[in-house]
Order: structure tokens, then sequence, then C-alpha cells
């Protein structure tokens, strides 16, 4: 068995409300690996049960049933902890504290030194981007700050394994760039990284690994590769028409059909005969102008597993 | 284990400083010795007796007031503003996080005692009075006095809201002043109510220990202003309050250790 960072067998988590009683399974048999070295992607719909699995992991939630091994050690281990960075989702932090002052609070619960704090303070304050607010109050932080201060606070005692909860929430896209080019350079020092969030084309970029979790059960993982279909789910074509002139027949039996101006953008489907279709475009005057086979993506694959684990189960047992 | 209660107990003292409950304390304390110079005009020859009851007076009252506040909301707010969320998933037990709470409390509650306590030694020093051992006690006394009602109100922020741990806190406190009070209006009451009463007493720190001037203590009247008790008494009283400080710290840690944070 590869060596691996985290281990979760068949972990729920059943929450009872105290006086009616009623019961809210919020993770039902919820299991999966991450290799150590890898970027491991936690993607599902809200109230899936991301932040609940993370929690758990980090000791916040105590599991109903099933086990979580973090680094080797069965949760919860202050061992573990100690070679764990954390940022949880929407951080809260002590708004009182400057950056400088919340990383110290972190690195004196790690036992680093004061030299080491000071040093991998202002190093991470740096790389975060916050060296122009380090006398700011966290009060006065954006969303956005607040969640590159706890990127610092997370990677203060130079973990190695980094659990992020939603890590782009809040940032803009320049914002959202960098860490996802901090995670990546993680990996490249050999630390493992998992995330959760929902921004598909996140994961796509930069995972090795994808899970997918709706309604408190794991509805599919793998590489990204491994988890979208190879087939082609149709044929994307753009035309430029002749003109002045209509498409006419050219669209009948397109899934999708766009038009810009003299642009025809449409999306034949997966068995249609393209040389067939490419000659009645040119005899109706239009120039082809590009032709692709269109695969599942990722997003495809989220939205086809969320609508599944919706589905009452007499129409799962009806499908073919 | 110790540098971890430090940081939490550091910085439990730093956000009482940052959300300026010292400037309060600072306020209560000049307020208090105003007070004091006003009614010492008032009543002539009397000055030092003022100094000193306005003194012990502000220290256990603003003490255990102070107390109070901050200890409801410690480790409620904490949990609510998910703030715990990054530390506790750090390598610190639980129970640190809540001995480190209560020691940062206590840094803030120190510094108020001390306020008051340097106050009404100035007010007795200008008087040309000198400070007894009576008075070193009787700060003593209610220096643990405070610290006890700090472990009862953290005791109630543990798994309640701030409003109902402030009452509850706030019961526990008076009661535990007037235990012995109680203790006597019982003696003629049914048998059942007697029981009662003895059992319900039980789980209330006996505060009065601490507040002991002008009762008396073995059949002996002690006054901070002539005899008080002796050392051996402060020390017993605080032994007293120490073992309930532990035990509804203990407590404290082991609900806060079976909670989820959600």
């Amino acid at each position: 068995m590869a060596d691996l960072a985290i281990d979760v067998r068949d972990l729920t988590k059943t929450y009872r409300t105290p006086f009616a009683r009623r019961k809210v399974d919020a993770l039902r048999g919820v299991t999966f690996t991450v290799e150590k070295g890898h970027i491991f992607g936690f993607v599902g719909p809200n109230g899936a049960g991301k932040t609940t699995t993370i929690r758990t992991l980090m000791g916040l939630i105590r599991p109903t049933s099933g086990s979580v091994k973090i680094l080797g050690k069965e949760i919860p281990s202050r061992e573990a902890r100690f070679k764990l960075g954390f940022l949880p989702e929407s951080p809260y932090f002590y708004d009182y504290l400057t950056v400088g002052e919340l990383l110290d609070l972190a690195g004196r619960l790690f036992g680093l030194s004061a030299s080491v704090r000071k040093k991998r303070a202002g190093e991470l304050i740096e790389r975060v981007g916050l060296g122009r607010a380090q006398s700011q109050s966290l009060k006065k932080f954006s969303k956005g700050m607040l969640q590159r201060a706890g990127l610092a606070q997370a990677l203060m005692n130079d973990p190695e394994l980094v659990v992020l909860d939603e890590p782009m929430s809040g940032l803009d896209p320049i914002g959202r760039k960098e860490v996802r080019d901090l995670i990546v350079e993680l990996r490249d020092q050999g630390k493992t990284v998992f995330f959760s969030t929902h921004i598909l084309s996140d994961v796509e970029a930069i995972t090795d690994h994808v899970a997918i979790i709706a309604r408190g059960q794991l509805q599919a993982q793998g590489t990204p590769s491994e988890l979208v279909q190879k087939t082609i789910l149709g044929i994307d074509v753009m035309i430029r028409l002749a003109a002045d002139s209509e498409p006419g027949e050219l669209t009948t039996g397109a899934d999708r059909v766009r038009r810009h101006g003299d642009d025809l953008s449409l999306t034949l489907p997966a068995d249609s005969d393209v040389d067939a279709w490419i000659t009645r475009a040119h005899a109706a005057g239009a120039k082809v102008i590009q032709v692709s086979p269109r695969h599942e993506t990722l997003e495809d694959l989220f939205l086809r597993e969320v609508a599944d684990a919706d589905a009452p189960a007499s129409a799962k047992e009806g499908r073919p | 284990m110790i540098g971890r209660i430090w940081a939490i107990a550091l910085n439990t003292f730093r956000e009482a400083a940052r959300i300026r409950v010292l400037y309060g304390i600072l306020v209560l304390v000049i307020g208090a010795n105003l007070m004091a110079v006003v009614l010492g005009e008032m009543v002539t020859n009397e000055q030092a007796r003022v100094a000193r009851d306005i003194g012990l007076t502000g220290i256990s009252l603003f003490g255990s007031l102070t107390a109070i506040f901050l200890g409801v909301f410690l480790l409620y707010t904490e949990v609510q503003r998910r703030t715990i969320h990054a530390i506790v998933s750090k390598p610190i037990e639980r129970w640190e996080f809540v001995v480190g709470k209560y020691f940062g409390m206590v840094l803030v509650l120190t510094v108020l005692v001390a306020l008051f306590a340097v106050a009404m030694v100035g007010m007795l020093l200008l008087q040309d009075v000198g400070v007894s051992t009576a008075v070193l006690k009787a700060i003593v006394l209610a220096w643990f006095e405070v610290l006890t009602v700090a472990a009862i109100a953290i005791f109630f922020s543990s798994f309640s809201t701030p409003f109902m741990s402030g009452i509850f806190a706030l019961a526990m406190w008076g009661l535990g002043r007037v235990t012995p009070d109680i203790e006597a209006a019982s003696r003629d009451a049914a048998p059942w109510i007697r029981t009662l009463t003895k059992v319900a007493l039980e789980i209330v720190p006996d505060l009065h220990l601490f507040a002991v001037s002008g009762r008396s203590i073995n059949g002996e009247h002690v006054s901070v202003h002539a005899d008080l008790v002796s050392w051996g008494y402060v020390a017993m009283a605080s032994l007293h309050g120490f073992g309930w400080i532990v035990g509804l710290l203990a407590i404290a840690a082991l609900l806060f250790h079976r909670r989820d944070f959600v």
C-alpha cells in the first residue's frame, strides 16, 4: 500500500437535535485515501459534507463511527497535528491581532522558538502578499486578505500535510491563481495538499486526485483523467456563413447553436457524419473555422454525480 | 505544555487590553478613589477607614463583576465566532486551551486587583497611615475570591450562553457570599428543607470565607481596620478557593473536550 497522508474508512457523522430527537446524517460511510505528495481535490455542492469531513479530520468534530488516520496516526493525535497545517472555511481569527501576531501565536502553539517564529512569519507574510498590511489589525482586512493570513498561519510549522477548506473562497482571479500556484509549489516541495472547493476549473488545473461528495456520500474518486469519460460526447463546430445568409438545414439535429453576426457555433451529435455536414456547409458558401471533439469535463461529471445523488432510489433502480 | 498554555493566556490578556477592558478597569479605580476622597472629607478622622473600605470593596465587587463579564464570554465566543477552529487543530490539548484562557483572565484580574491595591495603599500613605498586615491579608483574600469567581464563570461558559452563564455565575457568587446565613435561616425549617439546603450549599463555593472583615470568625470579631484573621486562615481559605478553581476548570475542560465544534 502506498504511503498515506490521510486514510478515512467508513466515516459517518450523525447530528441529533437535542429536543426534537431528529437525526441528520451529515456523512454516510465516507471512505477515501490521500497519498503523500499528492494534491487531492475534495469537491461537492454546498451542504454535501465537505466541511464536516474536514472538521472531522482536524479533530474538531467527533465521528459517529469509522476511522480516520492522519499521517499514520488515529485522530485525535497531537503528534500528527505537529505536522499538519489547516485553513478553516471562511477563516475567523482574533481580529484584534496583526497578521504578525497571529503567526506568532500559531508558532508558539507549535513550540517554535522566538527566532524561528520571527523568521518564518516574515517569510510567509511576504509569500502571501500581506507585506504592506503588517501593521493593520485583522479587523481591517478584506475577506481575501483574511484568506491569505489564514494560508500563512496554516504554513507556519512547515507542515507535511496541508488541509485547506475552500482556500479560493473570497479571492479575486489574481488571488485564486496565486493560491493555485502556492498549492502546486507545496506539492513540488514534497508536501501533501488536501483542499475542498466547488470551483471545478481549479480542481481540473492542479489536482492529482479528485473525490466528489454529495449528500454525505462519496460519488466518485480517482485522477481527473480516470474520472472523465474518454468517449466523445459531441463535435464542436464553428463556421463563418456567407454574408447575409441563413444557416438553414445546417443546424438541424445540433445540440447547441449560437450565432454572433456571421459566425455560427454548434455542437453536433457524437455519431454525426461530420464530413457530409462540412460538405453541406461549403455548398452553402460557409467557411469552416474549427472542428473539435467534445469530451466530458469534470464539470459534466460533477453535475452528473450530484444529480445522481439527488435522484430518488426508485429512479436509480429503473435506470439502465 | 507550559508554552502553549502561556500562548493562550497571553493572547487572552492581549484581547482584554485591545478591547479596552483594562482602560475600563482604570476608570473604575480612579472613580472609586475619587469617591473615597469625597467620602473621607465628609467623615472627620475616618479617611483611612474609608480608603480601606472603598479599596477592598472595589477589589471584591468590581473584580468579581469583571471576572463574570470576561468569563462568561470567554469560551462561548471562541466557539461561536469559530476562532477556536484554527487553534484546536494545532497541537494543543483542549484542557490546555481552557487553562490558558483562565490564566489569561487571571492576568487581567490581577492587574485589576493590583491597581485597586496600589491606589488604596497610596491613599493610606497620603494620610500618613501605614499599611497593616490586616490590609495585605484582606487583599490576598479578595484576590482569591475574584479568581474563584472567574473559574465559576468559565465553568458555565463551557456549556451555556453568556446570558445564562452570567445569571448562574452571579447567583453562585451571591449565594457563596451568604452560605452561613442561609444555613442559619434553615435551622428552624423542616428536616427535609434543612437537608435540601445543606446539599444545595455543598455545590456552592464558600466565598464568604474571603470576605471576613466585620464578621465573627471562631467567636472573635475581625476587622480590616483592627485585627483580621491569621495568615493560617488566609492560607486555608486560599486553599479552599484553589480547590474550587481546579475542580471547576477540570469539569469545564471535560465538557469542552466532548464538544463538537461545528
